[in-house]
């Protein structure tokens, strides 16, 4: 399974020098299954540079297949899909899979994106490929390929946003971006969908400090994504999703200063990285 | 009068080493007079951080006061505004200006911006004053002491051209339009290129026509114009439906004006900062080499003009 980052920052997309190493792009990453099976998770304004990628093979000949899974339809997690190549490409197949309680919702909720006042191209049945919208089933689980995929409903604020449990090839990924817990941190049935992950991309919006400003976003800060990941003995943990004003220097820090909230809790087995555009890990 | 740009790029907002020096932010220019009137043209991501500025100053005590001045309501025109922090501080003034659409109710277009599912502070939450003013086509109105005219461009559904004087000095804005050679406006999608200029009615002819005389008025005699050239001529040819113009089409408003300076503005997301200065190089070449009459540079975020009396 090869997973990689192409839009790690929340909220809003932040260029400029201070965030070149880690990139500024909005919530993306994609994961390459080893039976050439390929997800989308979220759809941020990285999907545009995972989108241009794509296009060198299948996908720019219209012989590309691939499942995006929306966390939730934040702007910061759907606001790429307009800019996404493959979907311009007449014979691409595509499923969407959302947290709406209908397809029919989900539609509606990407529909309004593509309205005419807002772009150009009014609907996405406009776009060229054949896309399916598809609302996670009552089991919560999604099968692609030889993946399993289990979605599991995090607290986002007042609303809701689902992390993703990728099973495939042997090894697990799991995807926990916008999640604010209430105090004591993830409960059991969450630390059921993150345990043992090879993988976990967790929030970690904030540091400590800054989220203690901030409680009613609904985000994680950086303790609480040690504090899942050491809790759910996930082997590595990468940071995620970080604020739009942290520079490249500030994300450094969060990531060394995870290294020793880890093995101060005697967690130095779980790994920790900071998530930055363009990284590709293999599990 | 001092003219910045906060966000010069097209489309979506392109973070990264490629476009570290010309910037990745959409659309957003301030315009202040010298006695502190405050303009804004757009709301792409570079309002951002325009806003962080203005709140170390009046802003931050609301007591602060600001026009934006919508071209239209595309995502890289209005995709910043929730992120505007001045919004979110009781007393501080905010005036919305965008063209009047039949449909629909100019204030209920940005509010569902702001609406669920899509982002989490309600667009009622914003504690600043907020008025939203339509305007017709040809609209023409003080603020303060800044004079502002306006025309319609030629790109899918609205858009709005801004002209702007003050100081004894005076600044053009034509974002988003393509050149006026076959018709955009009004269209709500548009799936391959349109009727060109030679297929089209006579009627159709003479709309654009004086689309394109009214843009020239616009720039009459302005001391810089900040025009949308998206496109290279190639890029043109396979996209002239998505209502985007070449640096050829300003300098040709610009020199049949008199404008001193021209701006290229909204970069494509695709254009590194080398291909811009190349663009740029184009341009320049384009316009008469060395002894050009027009100025021409490529707007940078960060980039500061003084116009007239500052």
């Amino acid at each position: 399974m090869e997973v990689t980052f192409w839009g790690v920052r929340g909220s809003i997309p932040s260029p400029g020098p201070a965030t070149v190493r880690y990139g500024g792009n909005t919530s993306c990453v994609s994961v390459r299954l080893a039976d050439g099976e390929i997800i989308m998770i979220d759809c941020g304004t990285g999907a545009r540079g995972f989108g241009i990628s794509l296009l060198a093979g299948a996908f720019g000949k219209g012989k590309g297949s691939a499942t995006v899974l929306l966390s939730h339809a934040h702007w910061d997690h759907i606001q790429g899909f307009p800019f996404f190549g493959p979907f311009y490409v007449p014979g691409n197949r595509f499923t969407v899979v959302g947290g709406s309680q209908s397809a029919e919702l989900l539609e509606r909720v990407l529909e309004r994106q593509m309205a005419a006042q807002f772009f150009p191209v009014q609907s996405y049945r406009n776009m060229g490929a054949h896309i399916e919208m598809r609302a996670i089933p009552e089991d919560r689980e999604v099968r692609v390929g030889a993946a399993k995929i289990t979605a599991h409903p995090n607290p986002h604020g007042p609303t809701q946003v689902m992390a993703f449990r990728i099973e495939a090839d042997g090894k697990t990924l799991v995807y926990a971006s916008d999640v604010g817990y209430e105090s004591g941190g993830p409960p059991e049935d969450t630390l059921a969908i993150y345990r043992g992950a090879d993988l976990l991309i967790h929030d970690s919006t904030f540091t400590p400090e800054d989220r203690a400003e901030r409680m009613s976003r609904g985000l994680s800060s950086l303790d609480d994504a040690v504090d899942a990941a050491a809790r759910a003995q996930a082997k590595r943990l990468a940071l995620f999703h970080y604020d739009q004003d942290y520079s490249d220097h500030d994300v450094d820090e969060l990531v060394v200063r995870g290294r020793r909230l880890l093995d101060a809790r005697g967690a130095e087995e779980v790994e920790i990285l900071g998530a930055a555009e363009g990284l590709t890990l293999t599990l | 009068m001092r003219v910045r740009f906060w966000g010069v790029r097209g489309s979506l907002p392109v973070p990264g080493a490629r476009t570290e020096r010309y910037g990745g932010n959409t659309s957003c220019v301030e315009v202040t007079s010298a006695s502190g009137t405050r303009i804004i043209i757009d709301g792409g991501t570079g309002i951002r951080r325009l806003g962080k500025e203005l709140m170390r100053a009046e802003f931050e005590s609301g007591k602060g006061q600001a026009h934006i001045l919508i071209s239209h309501t595309h995502w890289d025109h209005i995709q910043g505004l929730p992120f505007f922090s001045p919004f979110y501080r009781g007393g501080n003034r905010l005036f919305v200006y965008a063209r009047q659409r039949d449909d629909q109710n100019l204030r209920s277009v940005f509010a569902s911006q702001a609406d669920a599912p899509f982002f989490p502070v309600s667009f009622d939450r914003t504690r600043a004053s907020v008025a939203f003013r339509e305007l017709h086509d040809g609209a023409k109105f003080e603020i303060e002491d800044m004079q502002v005219s306006t025309t319609r461009l030629n790109h899918p559904h609205v858009a709005t051209a801004y002209s702007i004087a003050a100081d004894g000095a005076r600044v053009a804005y034509i974002a988003d339009t393509a050149p006026f050679t076959d018709i955009l406006f009004g269209q709500e999608f548009l799936s391959g290129p349109p009727l060109q200029h030679t297929q089209l009615s006579r009627t159709d002819k003479t709309k654009l026509k004086a689309m394109a005389s009214a843009v020239v008025r616009l720039c009459e005699g302005a001391d810089l114009v900040i025009y949308d050239t998206m496109y290279t001529a190639d890029e043109y040819r396979q996209y002239p439906h998505f209502g985007h113009s070449r640096p050829s089409d300003a300098i040709t408003v610009c020199q049949q004006a008199g404008v001193k300076t021209l701006a290229l503005f909204h970069h494509a997301p695709d254009r590194s900062d080398a291909e811009v200065d190349a663009m740029l190089d184009g341009a320049r070449a384009q316009a008469g080499g060395k002894n050009r009459k027009l100025e021409i540079v490529a707007a940078f975020e960060g980039l500061d003009l003084l116009l007239g009396k500052v």
